[in-house]
């Protein structure tokens, strides 16, 4: 009975920790929700409160008057382009590299794997170069090659370990049948992998939608502005106009996706990204 | 029946081929490419390339703020390894070990600023360190704390610490998941036996949870390590630019600044290599200082 007491105590002296970690997560994204319905006047008043009305001119003014409008269509070619290009690439040299014995396949391998750790802020500089050379340098399209190929390692890495889990029975009786290599890659390999594939379009997704220092510097036109330029923007603009409010609508635009895409996906995302943080 | 070697190679050349070129392309030519520059003098727009031997490499030596930017990111490493081990190991021991009914709940939670962008994180931050405005002056207020306020990203002392925070916040929920997954893999035998040997929880903590997830914490702090030392600049940029005063300023935030803002693209790169020389030691000395026998009973 004792121990019992005892126990109970100690659960709840641990829950109290637990809870100011809670508030301390959530309580500046609220708040910052909170804000974006806030006026100027208001948030000067009053900054961590309620606002007395909840109005939408902030969201207004930060769509149309600091283009973000144009900055959230940016970031979805970027995002949707980089993540399917990702996937031309990656499933084919999984496939490959996961099934097929050849002189090198392990070099190869491994070169992809190691590039998860190199720090790629040196190749930067080239990088920009040669998108000047290729016509890609502020252009979105550009970035989004730029995308695509910084996330290759990652997605091989993860794709070549959900295609080792498929059966090799299958893809044998499928070349029995007299189905091509390429038959077996699309129509067998490419269905049944789709679990990881999804997975890491996701995570390659919200990369994409959420990067800044790539697009800081491939980028230069406010028109090819990506929603993460685009913020940055407003928040320097915010030290000398003071749009607080209209600061906190902008971040809000570049959250909600994330978050409409965690709650339906919230264990495909933990899950892809504790796999990817093995690579250390 | 059997496929022709002729068609074997075609499709293996159609699967690697494509995806190598573009590796090579966009990743391991300016790499290396990257190192190349390092040896020329390359500044404006113009980019005329001259060749300098190791006169950045000397330029390197004799600048007085690159060994700042150097402590700066290991500050960053070291507090960060602490900080959120500490905080992730905590957290995961009770949400696994302790039956929390609500755990699924923290779980998800805690995992939340993982997925924010560091944009959205960095002016967040910044808001909350406003010195009219921000949550920390206005608690340090209503504690009672006047003399305690700052404006604390603008402050050279405090510039540096208060970017810790924030980067502690947004990491804690993957390594959380990370530990937690390691302890339900440890099998409940060995708790029952250390309790029959009399371990209380505290000891039970570190004779047998504690040994048993060390590929994890190993992982984990690697994983942080390599990805501060390659990505610190980005909160950096986002929330001080390196100022005041170069107080905050990391290797590659210095880069940036170098390379991008004044266009002295040769000395970038020279930094460049300097950042790749320290992750690649760093690891290397890490795996050495962390390698331990595997523990088995």
């Amino acid at each position: 009975m004792k121990r019992s007491v005892g126990q109970m105590i100690s659960r709840f002296g641990i829950r109290i920790p637990l809870i100011l970690w809670s508030i301390a997560v959530l309580y500046p994204i609220i708040w910052m929700f909170i804000g974006s319905f806030k006026s100027n006047a208001e948030i000067y008043a009053n900054p961590w409160g309620f606002p007395e009305t909840w109005n939408f001119q902030n969201f207004i003014t930060a769509w149309s008057e600091y283009n973000i409008d144009t900055s959230v269509f940016n970031s979805l070619i970027v995002t949707v382009v980089g993540a399917a290009l990702t996937l031309v690439l990656a499933i084919p040299t999984s496939y490959a590299l996961e099934r097929m014995r050849f002189k090198g396949s392990n070099f190869l391998f491994t070169l992809y794997v190691s590039a998860m750790m190199i720090p790629m802020v040196l190749g930067w500089i080239p990088l920009f170069f040669l998108l000047g050379q290729f016509n890609l340098l502020d252009n979105i399209f550009g970035l989004a090659i730029v995308y695509a190929i910084s996330q290759l390692p990652f997605s091989i890495f993860v794709l070549t370990s959900f295609i080792s889990t498929i059966p090799k029975s299958l893809e044998e009786s499928a070349a029995m049948d007299g189905m091509s290599p390429y038959g077996v890659l699309w129509k067998i390999i490419t269905p049944l992998s789709m679990s990881g594939i999804i997975t890491v379009t996701i995570m390659n997704a919200i990369q994409f939608w959420n990067e800044y220092f790539m697009a800081l510097i491939f980028l230069q036109s406010e028109e090819n502005y990506t929603l993460a330029l685009a913020i940055d923007f407003i928040s320097s603009e915010a030290q000398y106009t003071n749009a607080w409010g209209t600061l906190f609508a902008s971040l809000v635009f570049a959250i909600v996706p994330v978050i409409i895409l965690y709650s339906i996906f919230q264990q495909r995302i933990a899950k892809g990204m504790t796999e990817g943080a093995i690579k250390g | 029946m059997v496929q022709s070697k002729k068609q074997k190679y075609l499709f293996l050349a159609f699967c690697l081929v494509p995806t190598f070129i573009m590796f090579s392309i966009f990743t391991l030519y300016p790499l290396f490419s990257g190192l190349y520059y390092s040896f020329f003098e390359m500044s404006g727009a113009s980019q005329a390339k001259e060749f300098v031997g190791f006169d950045n490499y000397k330029q390197l030596f004799n600048d007085e703020i690159v060994p700042a930017t150097i402590w700066h990111d290991y500050f960053l490493v070291i507090t960060k390894v602490i900080g959120i081990m500490i905080m992730a190991m905590f957290i995961a021991v009770a949400l696994t070990q302790l039956k929390i009914k609500e755990a699924p709940f923290y779980r998800i939670i805690f995992f939340f600023p993982n997925i924010m962008s560091v944009v959205v994180i960095g002016i967040l931050w910044a808001f909350i360190y406003n010195p009219d405005l921000g949550l920390v002056n206005s608690a340090l207020e209503f504690l009672g704390l006047e003399n305690w306020t700052r404006a604390w990203l603008g402050n050279e002392n405090w510039a540096l610490t208060s970017l810790v925070l924030p980067s502690i916040w947004a990491g804690i929920g993957l390594f959380m998941l990370l530990l937690m997954g390691g302890i339900a893999n440890i099998s409940k035998s060995y708790y029952e036996a250390a309790r029959i040997d009399g371990a209380n929880e505290w000891q039970q903590f570190w004779k047998v949870t504690l040994p048993l997830v060390w590929p994890q914490i190993k992982i984990s702090i690697l994983y942080i390590v390599i990805t501060t030392l390659n990505g610190s600049f980005i909160i950096v940029q986002v929330m001080t630019g390196g100022g005041p005063n170069n107080a905050t300023h990391v290797m590659g935030s210095y880069l940036y600044q170098q390379a991008f803002q004044q266009y002295n693209f040769g000395y970038g790169a020279t930094i460049g290599v300097m950042i790749l020389v320290f992750s690649l030691i760093t690891v290397l000395f890490l795996q050495l200082l962390l390698r331990r026998d595997k523990v088995e009973y």
